[in-house]
């Protein structure tokens, strides 16, 4: 149970474009084929290994819909990694990264690892996106870039680790403020240095908590 | 000074016009100078003078200042002063309160009717939860206080207009961190009433760190023996888990529950003071709310697992036997422990080995059933009391069989003193009606989808006294069903009846032959002086001795009933009968919780398990009544043919074995011949490839072996035509002789003759 880090993600993109079923994949090891619509954000976890470390990641998966955009928004800041996901079978999905994207960076904290996934990649003889696209929109905004499948879980794994990966060596590089929490990042509990709780600490980042 | 103005007032009546101006004239003119100043002086002064008239002339204030004061909120916003002015006079226009010295007291609802207005334009909402950002006190404090003020009138919209609002929510949490305890404090309230009943704002609340902060707050304020602060962290959380299944996941996910159990130790010293019993209290609730029988199951047996495994069900259960705890904190902890434990296995067990520490020690169940039974003990506890016990019966088929094996001759003198088995056993007789009724239902959850107990309960026997004969439990159930005359006890029997009887022919026997049982059972429905839901519960019981027939008993066969109902009741009148049950307020009481509750005695009369148990079997009932003509000839035969079906099953049983039996040894006989066949074809080939090889050779040896025996026989012939010639020579040289001696010489033909036949022979051979 013990962990050595906590990262926080989420996962945002269009709806439909098979989120849910990416986290059911990670969290579970299973694929539902009819999945109910989204309301507001639903929660996962599950432990990883990273270089011998033990990591929890925690995952809220948020709705695709418009009318829950101003909620999930609240998500954005307090998160270490971002699944930004769209479907290979649907170009208005990839047409809209933008918008998401721009939300993002909008919202979050500056260091946000962005993982672009292009899902549904076991459908081969629907693909309306090349994987060249998908190559080339991450290349052009500095994302990580994969192509996934929910339903094989190609690829599911990978990215949710690479991503944890990337954190992880942006905390060893110390561009992570690990003792903000509002970073996504948490020290596990017997990890921490001296004192495990900083009761004193709050106010300078309740201050500076608009930071975005 | 306007207090004493007011108060100046009041006592000498409103003042002349035109003498001196009015409350209403100030409010105007204050107004009208915060709109129209240039200097900011004037506006903060003008502020501050509509703050202090806020109260006394709430209406004017609010409905002629409400735009002014919302627009300065936005035209000085960088002069805390005037800002923190304007908030406090906006606090007081839209405060739930009503002030004593508010001139004209309108309605309660004034403070309302201006919160609906304030709202009505949503950026005004957003810029109070902007001010929130502002550290300075007087900014920061009355921003905090008008949103509460707007969320105990408005809870849904500002909810919804917090959710719109960028980072509404975060904003509302930074304010936990805050170091003056007054906006913490006031910051906890306002999240208990913002998170209320809205899932989306809980689950940001809890994205944000919310229990991290809160165990924070609360280990800072000392645990449960903290402040009342303390309680307000725990309500919060409670707020933040119920009914949320993706909070309660992120709850047990972040190892949150672990850090329960430390909070459950003993307090420090003497006793329970009042703010610890009702944070404990605060604590069971967020407790109850992950293992809730609403939650969905899986969820709910792996927070029972981690509880048990963290030592909260231990501590839990250490409180339960701990001496001096409040009796409403005591019910809330048994009420707790059940939950922790129904359906889980492991945590049921845990909980059957737990004891008292009395003397002589016995099971906490036992002495949990003892304060059941103990008509001197609050309700509360009594029903929390059953609770647990058919919580810890709950899909507990081990459970119910130790139960019912406490009742049995075999035990019964080897336990010396209580078990649970006799105490509900006991129960049956109290004077109590309400003991009755709780030894019955707790007597008939040992029964609850067991076959195995239902036989086993029929074996008890009861011995009223020393030495008297026992007497069987189900005909003593009977038998008090028929002695007793209030309706909680005949209820409270005839839903133990009721859960004996389904699906058990034997116990239906076992009734049915019991003298006077069905005459009874029948006049009661029939009776319309008696109690709707004792009508009713007697019709089901008779129902499901019909249902339940195995025709064992002669004279109450299936049929003889049915047209017994029919002749004596009147088969609609029956169904009618059984059909009020489930239109009773106390079966949608009962069927909507499992947790039996009731604020008197008499409240209690139907059980959740029984309820469920007649909604699953009521159709059943009524098919078995009320059958379709077709279906009685059905039924007459029916016996035959589940006899016939019996022994069809066992054919094909031992057929279908017959069959795999010989489909095996088949396979393993085809694997033979393919085998043999593969050995034939191999040995066919070897068995030519040789004789091949053995033809060449053998004809070569033969050859050469005539060949040389004609070489032989040539040389031999030449050997004897040599012989011969030497022969010939011979025999000429000695017929001349002889001729020269005069000697008759024989005929020379004779002699060539045998030389040609020599010859021949030589050639021959």
């Amino acid at each position: 149970m013990s962990y050595a880090y906590l990262f926080k993600y989420i996962i945002i993109g269009d709806t439909g474009v098979g989120k849910s079923c990416l986290l059911l994949q990670f969290t579970d090891k299973r694929f539902q084929p009819v999945h109910d619509l989204t309301i507001g954000v639903e929660f996962g976890a599950r432990m990883i290994t990273i270089d011998g470390k033990q990591i929890k990641l925690q995952i809220w998966d948020t709705a695709g819909q418009e009318a829950f955009r101003s909620i999930t928004r609240s998500y954005y800041r307090g998160a270490a990694g971002a699944l930004l996901v769209y479907d290979i079978t649907r170009r208005d999905t990839f047409n809209h990264l933008t918008t998401w994207l721009e939300d993002a960076r909008q919202h979050s904290n500056s260091n946000m690892v962005i993982m672009l996934i292009g899902n549904k990649s076991d459908l081969e003889g629907r693909r309306e996106v090349k994987r060249e696209e998908g190559e080339a929109f991450a290349r052009e905004h500095g994302l990580i870039f994969m192509e996934t499948s929910a339903k094989t879980a190609a690829n599911v794994e990978e990215a949710f680790i690479n991503t944890a990966k990337e954190v992880y060596e942006k905390i060893q590089e110390g561009v992570f403020d690990i003792n903000n929490e509002a970073n996504g990042i948490k020290i596990g509990p017997q990890h921490s240095p001296t004192n495990p709780s900083l009761p004193s600490g709050g106010q300078g980042g309740m201050q500076g908590g608009g930071c975005c | 000074m306007e207090y004493f103005k007011s108060g100046l007032k009041s006592v000498l009546g409103a003042p002349q016009p035109g003498q001196q101006p009015s409350g209403a004239d100030t409010v105007e003119r204050l107004i009208q100078r915060v709109q129209t100043s240039t200097l900011l002086e004037d506006r903060r002064d003008a502020c501050r003078a509509l703050k202090a008239l806020s109260k006394t002339y709430r209406l004017e204030v609010g409905a002629h200042g409400m735009d002014t004061l919302c627009y300065e909120l936005v035209q000085d916003r960088n002069d805390s002063e005037t800002i923190g002015y304007t908030l406090d006079a906006l606090c007081n226009v839209l405060s739930p309160e009503t002030f004593e010295e508010e001139e004209e007291r309108g309605t309660d609802s004034v403070g309302g009717q201006f919160t609906e207005i304030f709202i009505k334009q949503s950026q005004n909402v957003t810029l109070v939860l902007e001010m929130l950002e502002e550290f300075e006190f007087h900014v920061r404090w009355p921003a905090v206080k008008l949103l509460s003020s707007m969320l105990a009138h408005r809870a849904r919209e500002v909810q919804e207009l917090v959710l719109t609002s960028p980072m509404g929510v975060s904003k509302l949490m930074d304010l936990l961190s805050d170091s003056r305890e007054v906006i913490r404090n006031d910051a906890l309230l306002l999240l208990i009433s913002l998170t209320k009943g809205n899932a989306n704002i809980q689950k940001i609340v809890a994205f944000e760190n919310a229990f991290d902060r809160l165990f924070e707050v609360i280990a800072s304020e000392g645990g449960l023996d903290g402040g009342i602060v303390v309680e307000d962290c725990l309500l919060l959380m409670y707020n933040l888990l119920r009914a949320n299944p993706s909070n309660q996941n992120f709850f047990k996910e972040g190892s949150f529950i672990q850090k329960l159990t430390p909070m459950l130790q003993p307090g420090s010293e003497d006793g329970w003071a009042a703010q610890r019993a009702a944070n404990c209290h605060a604590l069971l609730q967020v407790l109850r709310t992950l293992v809730a029988p609403a939650n969905p199951a899986q969820a709910t047996s792996a927070c029972q697992q981690i509880m048990r495994g963290s030592g909260l069900l231990g501590s839990l259960s250490d409180s339960l036997m701990a001496s001096g705890v409040p009796a409403d904190v005591l019910t809330e902890t048994v009420c707790a422990v059940a939950e922790v434990m129904r359906g889980c296995g492991e945590n049921q067990t845990f909980f059957s080995q737990v004891m008292a520490p009395s003397n002589p020690p016995r099971p906490a169940l036992v002495v949990l059933l003892m304060s059941m039974v103990n008509e001197k003990q609050p309700l509360a506890l009594r029903c929390a009391v059953l609770y647990c016990f058919q919580c810890f019966l709950h899909r507990n088929q081990d459970g119910q069989a130790q139960l019912a094996q406490t009742l049995l001759p075999a035990t019964t003198e080897q336990v010396s003193g209580v078990t649970s088995g006799t105490l509900l056993c006991g129960g049956l007789f109290s004077p109590d009606t309400l003991t009755n009724w709780f030894s019955c239902v707790a007597l008939s959850h040992s029964l609850v989808d067991n076959p195995g107990t239902k036989e086993q309960l029929l074996r008890v026997q009861l011995a009223p006294a020393e030495g008297h004969p026992g007497v069987h439990l189900l005909p003593q159930c009977l038998a008090l069903l028929q002695q007793a005359q209030r309706p909680q006890t005949r209820l409270g029997l005839l839903q133990l009846l009721a859960q004996w009887l389904a699906h058990c022919s034997a116990a239906v026997g076992h009734l049915l032959s019991t003298p006077n049982a069905v005459a009874h059972l029948t006049a009661v429905v029939c009776d319309v002086s008696e109690e709707e839901l004792v009508r009713g519960l007697s019709a089901f019981v008779l129902g499901l001795c019909v249902a339940f027939n195995d025709d064992a008993v002669v004279s109450f066969g299936r049929l003889a009933l049915v047209q017994l109902i029919n002749k004596r009741i009147g088969t609609e009148a029956f169904l009618d009968r059984v059909a009020d049950v489930t239109r009773h307020e106390a079966y949608a009481k009962a069927a909507k919780h499992p947790q039996p509750t009731a604020a008197t005695v008499a409240d209690l009369l139907l059980d959740h398990e029984f309820c469920r148990l007649l909604k699953a079997l009521e159709n059943v009932v009524a098919r078995a009544v009320a059958p379709k003509p077709e279906e009685v000839v059905e039924q007459v035969g029916s016996a035959q043919y589940k006899v016939l079906i019996r022994q069809q099953d066992e054919q094909l049983a031992q057929l279908s074995r017959q069959l795999s039996q010989v489909t095996v040894e088949r396979d393993h006989l085809a694997a033979q011949v393919s085998q043999l066949a593969a050995q034939v074809a191999q040995l066919r080939d070897q068995n030519s490839v040789l004789k091949a090889a053995a033809d060449e050779g053998g004809l070569q040896a033969r050859v050469a072996e005539l060949q040389q025996q004609v070489a032989k026989a040539a040389a031999d012939q030449e050997d004897l035509l040599e012989l011969m010639d030497d022969q010939e020579a011979k025999l000429t040289k000695y017929r001349n002789r002889l001729k020269q001696l005069g000697e008759k010489v024989e005929d020379d033909d004779e002699v060539e003759d045998e030389v040609a036949a020599l010859t021949a022979q030589v050639v021959i051979n």
